[in-house]
């Protein structure tokens, strides 16, 4: 069938689509990202926007924001399709859904979506997910963190509802809303302008049907899924066929302290196909680290297939991605999500480093390998007597290269386009004082291209807040080089109290603490890459010249030695890098 | 002194273009830009204008020496000055990666290495209350060591200094007066408004450039006086107006972008001029494309961009003419991707090898090859036949690289690759249009750059714009956008507070600080103004929105606090743009900002011919709609085309650098100032 189309296709029109139909999610998201109100959507860009047809298969995704929403929201609308039946819905539905059943992430998670009709013609939805800053429950900001033992404690669960039905709201579903929310200016705000981005969708989809038929677009769109396909394809045949595997773990669940949650990749490569099998990853667990999520493979799959192209059902046809029911991301309602996404990062890292033997010049050392940093506190303005909620995100250091240096203080694998928020705006909108954000010296594992440094982040409370400073759970685990790298620096989240002299490691959520209490939030570095004797020396008397390391550390892990001067003392270098010889080989996933 | 000069330096060539006041002659000089000397090339192209330096009355000067020296990181060995904790503000960022799926991302490289960033004491709160005092004896001890380090600028940017400056007031008076030499940037003099990194690369970004541009700047001066010139001298800046070279020596951050700016106030003026105060700039070069929009008359700004793009290039907090590049240029390459796809771009064959059909040794196929064959562009006769084009082997190249493997006809697949490019070309149009809500349908497009005449008519038909406008000179437009500049200065302050509760006679206050500010730098300035308009913007958000609106107020609304008024403004601004608003919820402003335009006099441009001349028509087979069969086409030479002529496509228009295609249904009209206008027909595809 594919021959005979392509003999027909006229390659302009197929062109013009295939660019059209990303331009229209890009256009919801600039849209929804420059009205929203919470700093979760224009800063963090926590939120997707796509075009989904009927059968759930994604037609277009917006690029940038957050990662692992790659392709996630078709399951929503063979669930919505089963539950409304196909002339279950009208034009002028806006529909609104967080329920873990189906979408399996944590409720803050909304997802508004609308049909979109052509000559009454049912052909798909054009749907936002995006974070809203509190969906009642236990604690506001990022879902009440992994102590919460079920979707009752986390908030308001909302199952596939239409908040519009042919254009007439549901006032009493809005009713409900705005009383069970904490901030319902900010989150009804984010629902206006997740509706106004599926309305502005309907439109262009109505131009683009009218311009070029719907008979064209729809056999059109069948082959643009097709060739992205085929482009993958050809990708995955240049890596060698091969069973490649990894493994590394997270420190615990928050729930039960002692046992370590595993991670295990199977990558099986043959010719042009790949199937990332996660079935060795823990089973579900008590503590709300839980999700139904394929994200890990695919957003490894997809930097390694086509990083800078559109995202459509396409992408991803020649993957196969194997979590069986049970598994920690494919886990049963209601198993606990509030913390749905913190394991991504080293999911993913797994499968890249399970591919580090297959293509060694493809695959840098683990990254930091949390969500980031996050920052968040929340209690009454004393300069406005309001509430406020400060909620941000630091980055940390990525791996190190074949060929170059990891880069310092990026966000995670799992966030693309997402934003530290500047000091002074801060500092303008919260009672704090933000006393430094600064790169950790020392904190990048060693390496010939050494791991990007992570930072240090200080900040003081002018009044009484509540702090969330929950731990990235990577310090069993930290990460790691790769063929002789050292990995890099752990997070800590520090703590001290007017008064104490000394920084206490916490890991807590709604803790409330008087004026004056400091936090200290440090980020991870990354993990080398090669054996760090064989850096380049002018490389690491340059790096002691900029504070990225110290002398010590270039003594004890680079083997080089400075002069008072700060140039290289030659021959004391050559004789510690002789005297160490040891040079590793190989990689190996800290255990 | 009747002779009005524009200065153009561009990668490849400089340009001049010369309006004689008393004759009404516009003129033309193109020399290569020379890049050792860049002052050399402009004395090269007044030597070849013929003209007497003596009767300039003004220079205005557009330049990419501040921009190349940031790209080619050629710029001083420049420090940063930062309040303790924040040295690494600078390499931070703001930690995004915008490609989200490349593992093999770059940050932007700083302009300063972190051992020549320092930190000191000192602190402001968020209100402009001082937290920690400075010690201007540590002060004293960091300029020594500036002093050791040789370091030719300094930058210093700290925290909230936009709402109280004093801190670096102090520590820029002291390096001033211990480090005489030296290059000082504060942060608080480029702009005044919060964001700490955005604000220190914008002050780094001064500071790196501005050693060597004030030396530019200097020497320009000077040799220009050497040479005869006693008029007024003016410098192209980024927000699209001009300022004076003493000014342009202490802020060379805001002559960035210049360069393209030009054009697109050329495009609002001959709109104006025309009758058309909604228009869309539309300039297409030889790898890019760039579009613009005009609402009436007003020129669209953005308060930021960056440089490099995006991803990892160098944030400028300074207000640019908002522009939408796609990198679809005449040298765009078309190829055949690796499961079968036609496409155009991004790679261009540029300038070399550039485009087959210049016989330069280029061989892959472009968009002006497409042209070629079609017919559209006449071999024999571009540039004036200065430059005979190789017709054959362009064929040659699109069979083989492109109609071969899609099994097409030669024509069919030149027509697919025009097709391609213009739809690129259109979501560049589209998205400073239909995607910031204005209607294209209200706008005409004026077109220009060397492309641009051959793609405006399709890029139009696309998007149902009626009308495009193809300006003389529509190859040499920025220099022309020069003459017709204003002086324009941009003025920001952070004030923050929910607008209910703002203090408006604090608010006045601050204004007319500004007012107070603008008054200093134009009386400094050598004003070639007769009149100045002031205009000020309040940013204002819904409380909770972290992006702002900008909001124009009227003098009144300001100074008796009509509060409920700019709350409606704001709900029908946000309505416009976002297509919803919250008129119940309160709304937060964060800046007041005021720009103050000095009004200059515009030249007007005539044609030197009249209705009695006639034109020269030829005809030649060119290729439209029917790829199996070439249609006998008119082609006018433009020069002979008397004012008021009316013709009808399909039709080419061409002039010496340029030509115009117009379609089945086009009906071009030339103005009497001899610009073609021309209304564009519906129902036919290119």
């Amino acid at each position: 069938m594919r021959e005979v189309m392509r003999q027909q296709v006229d390659p302009v029109t197929l062109e013009v689509i295939r660019n059209a139909l990303p331009a229209i999610s890009n256009e919801m998201s600039a849209d929804l990202q420059r009205a929203s109100y919470n700093m979760m959507v224009y800063e963090v860009r926590d939120y997707c926007c796509a075009l989904v047809d009927k059968k759930g298969r994604l037609i277009s995704q917006n690029l940038g924001g957050v990662s692992h929403f790659v392709a996630d929201l078709g399951v929503i609308i063979k669930d919505a399709m089963a539950k409304y039946k196909e002339d279950g819905f009208y034009p002028g539905d806006v529909l609104i859904t967080n329920h873990q059943a189906v979408a399996g992430q944590h409720l803050n998670n909304i997802v508004i979506y609308t049909p979109f009709f052509y000559d009454e013609e049912l052909i798909g939805f054009a749907m936002v997910r995006a974070h809203w800053m509190d969906v009642g429950g236990l604690s506001t900001g990022f879902g009440g963190g992994v102590k919460i033992a079920d979707p009752w404690m986390e908030g308001l669960q909302l199952n596939q509802l239409k908040i519009y039905e042919a254009g007439r709201v549901n006032e009493t579903l809005m009713a409900i809303l705005n009383d069970n929310i904490r901030y319902p200016d900010s989150s009804l705000g984010d629902m206006r302008a997740q509706i106004a981005a599926c309305h502005l969708a309907e439109r262009r989809l109505e131009e683009l049907f009218s311009k070029y038929g719907r008979d064209k677009v729809m056999a059109y769109l069948e082959l643009i899924f097709a060739k992205t396909e085929e482009r993958c394809r050809k990708v995955i045949a240049n890596i060698p066929d091969g069973v490649y595997e990894a493994e590394s773990f997270l420190d615990n669940d928050g729930d039960n302290l002692a046992e370590p949650v595993r991670i295990h990749a199977r990558v099986i490569v043959d010719g042009e196909a790949m199937s990332i099998d996660l079935s060795g990853c823990s089973q579900a667990r008590k503590g709300a680290i839980n999700s139904r999520t394929l994200a890990g493979a695919m957003v490894a799959y997809k930097a390694l297939t086509a990083p800078f192209d559109p995202v459509n059902e396409g992408s991803f046809r020649a993957l196969q991605v194997v979590i069986p029911e049970g598994n920690i991301m494919m886990a049963r309602y209601p198993s606990p999500m509030a913390k749905w996404s913190i394991i991504l990062p080293t999911v993913i890292d797994t499968v890249l480093a399970a591919l580090a033997n297959a293509i060694p010049e493809q695959i840098p050392a683990a990254h930091f390998g949390t969500l980031g940093g996050s920052i968040t506190c929340f209690g009454v303005d004393p300069r406005t007597h309001k509430p406020f909620v400060l909620q941000g995100i630091e980055g940390g250091g990525w791996g190190g290269r074949p060929h170059e240096d990891g880069e310092s203080a990026a966000v995670s694998v799992c966030q693309g386009d997402v934003r530290n928020a500047p000091i002074e705006s801060i500092e303008i909108k919260a009672p704090v004082i933000v006393e430094e954000r600064r790169l950790r010296q020392d904190s990048g594992g060693a390496g010939t291209f050494r791991g990007g440094l992570g930072l240090d982040v200080r900040i003081r409370n002018v009044t009484e807040v509540q702090w969330n400073l929950s731990q990235g759970r990577r310090s069993q685990c930290p990460p790691w080089g790769l063929w002789g790298g050292k990995p890099g620096e752990v997070s800590d989240y520090l703590l001290k109290l007017p008064g104490e002299t000394v920084w206490r490691s916490v890991d807590v959520v709604r803790h409330v603490v008087p004026a004056g209490s400091e936090v200290l939030v440090r980020t991870p570095g990354g993990g080398g890459w090669g054996n760090p004797f064989e850096r380049d020396v002018e490389r690491v008397r340059f790096d002691v010249l900029e504070e990225f390391i110290s002398r010590d550390c270039a003594r004890t892990d680079y083997g080089v030695v400075l002069c008072d001067d700060g140039s290289v003392d030659v021959d004391g270098t050559t004789h510690l890098r002789r005297m160490s010889g040891a040079s590793a080989c190989g990689y190996g996933v800290a255990r | 002194m009747s002779i009005l000069m524009g200065v153009d330096i561009g990668g490849t060539f400089t340009d001049l273009i010369g309006f004689d006041e008393q004759t009404g002659q516009l003129l033309h000089a193109k020399r290569p830009t020379t890049y050792f000397d860049l002052v050399q090339g402009i004395v090269d192209c007044t030597a070849a204008s013929g003209l007497d330096m003596g009767e300039v009355s003004q220079i205005v000067h557009g330049s990419t020496i501040a921009i190349n020296t940031v790209i080619e990181e050629t710029g001083a060995r420049t420090a940063l000055i930062t309040t303790r904790g924040t040295r690494d503000i600078y390499r931070i960022g703001r930690g995004n990666r915008p490609d989200a799926y490349d593992f093999f991302f770059h940050r932007p490289r700083p302009l300063v290495p972190r051992h020549l960033t320092f930190e000191v004491t000192g602190r402001m709160l968020a209100n402009g209350d001082e937290w920690t005092p400075i010690d201007e004896g540590e002060i004293e001890a960091l300029c020594e060591t500036l002093s050791e380090q040789k370091v030719e600028a300094v930058a210093v940017c700290f925290l909230h200094s936009y709402a109280n400056p004093a801190h670096e007031e102090r520590v820029g008076k002291i390096i001033r007066l211990r480090l005489p030499d030296c290059y000082v940037s504060l942060s608080h003099e480029i702009l005044r408004a919060y964001r700490e990194y955005e604000r220190t690369s914008t002050t780094v970004l001064n500071a790196y450039v501005g050693p060597k541009v004030s030396r530019y700047i200097n020497e320009l001066s000077s040799r220009m006086s050497g040479i005869g010139f006693a008029g007024h001298f003016s410098i192209m800046q980024s927000n699209g107006g001009v300022m004076a070279p003493e000014m342009a020596a202490k802020r060379p951050v805001n002559m960035m972008e210049s360069g393209p700016v030009g054009g697109i106030i050329a495009s609002a003026e001959i709109g104006r001029s025309l009758g058309y105060t909604n228009v869309i700039a539309f300039d297409m070069g030889g790898t890019t494309a760039k579009a613009s929009l005009i609402r009436a008359g007003e020129v669209m700004m953005s308060e930021m961009y960056y440089i490099g793009g995006y991803a990892s290039g160098y944030p400028v907090m300074i207000p640019v003419v908002d522009v939408v590049e796609v990198g679809t240029g005449g040298g765009s390459i078309a190829w055949i991707d690796e499961v079968g796809t036609l496409r155009v771009g991004p790679q261009s064959a540029g300038a070399d090898p550039a485009p087959i059909c210049y016989g330069k040794g280029g061989c892959e196929p472009t968009f002006t090859d497409a042209f070629v064959v079609l017919g559209r562009v006449g071999a024999q006769d571009f540039l004036g036949g200065d430059l005979k084009l190789d017709e054959l082997s362009a064929i040659q190249g699109i069979q083989h690289k492109l109609a071969d493997v899609l099994h097409i006809g030669v024509y069919q697949a030149a027509q697919a690759v025009i097709q391609i490019a213009i739809n690129n070309m259109s979501l560049a149009v589209r998205q400073v249009s239909v995607e910031k809500g204005y209607d294209p349908r209200e706008f005409a497009l004026v077109a220009s750059g060397g492309a641009g005449p051959l793609s405006a008519l399709a890029v139009a038909r696309e998007l149902h714009i009626p009308t495009v406008i193809i300006p003389r000179f529509p190859a040499h437009f920025s220099a022309i956008g020069m003459l017709l500049t204003d002086e324009k200065h941009d003025f920001v302050r952070t004030y923050y507070g929910a607008l209910e509760d703002v203090d408006f006679e604090q608010l006045v206050k601050v204004h007319d600080d500004m007012l107070e500010e603008v008054r200093a730098v134009v009386r400094s300035e050598s004003m070639t103004t007769t009149t100045i308009v002031y205009q000020t913007c309040l940013d204002v958000r819904y409380v909770g929105q972290e992006f702002t609106l900008s909001v124009p107020v009227s003098d009144e609304q300001l100074r008796q606090a009509r509060i409920q008024e700019i709350h409606d403004a704001f709900d029908n601004i946000h309505q416009q743009r976002f297509g919803h608003q919250a008129p119940h919820e309160p709304v937060e402003m964060v800046n007041i900002r005021l720009t103050a335009i000095g009004v200059r006099n515009k030249p007007k441009f005539q044609l030197e011919r009249n209705e009695d001349c006639l034109p020269h028509v030829s005809y030649r087979k060119v290729f439209f709609e029917d790829a199996e069969k070439p249609i006998d086409c008119p082609v006018y030479e433009r020069d002979s085309l008397p004012p008021n002529y009316v013709l009808a496509g399909p039709a080419l228009v061409q002039e010496y650098a340029s030509t115009t295609v117009l379609y089945q249904g086009d009906t071009c009209t030339v103005s009497q100032t001899g610009e073609l206008v021309i209304s564009v027909g519906g129902g036919q595809d290119a």
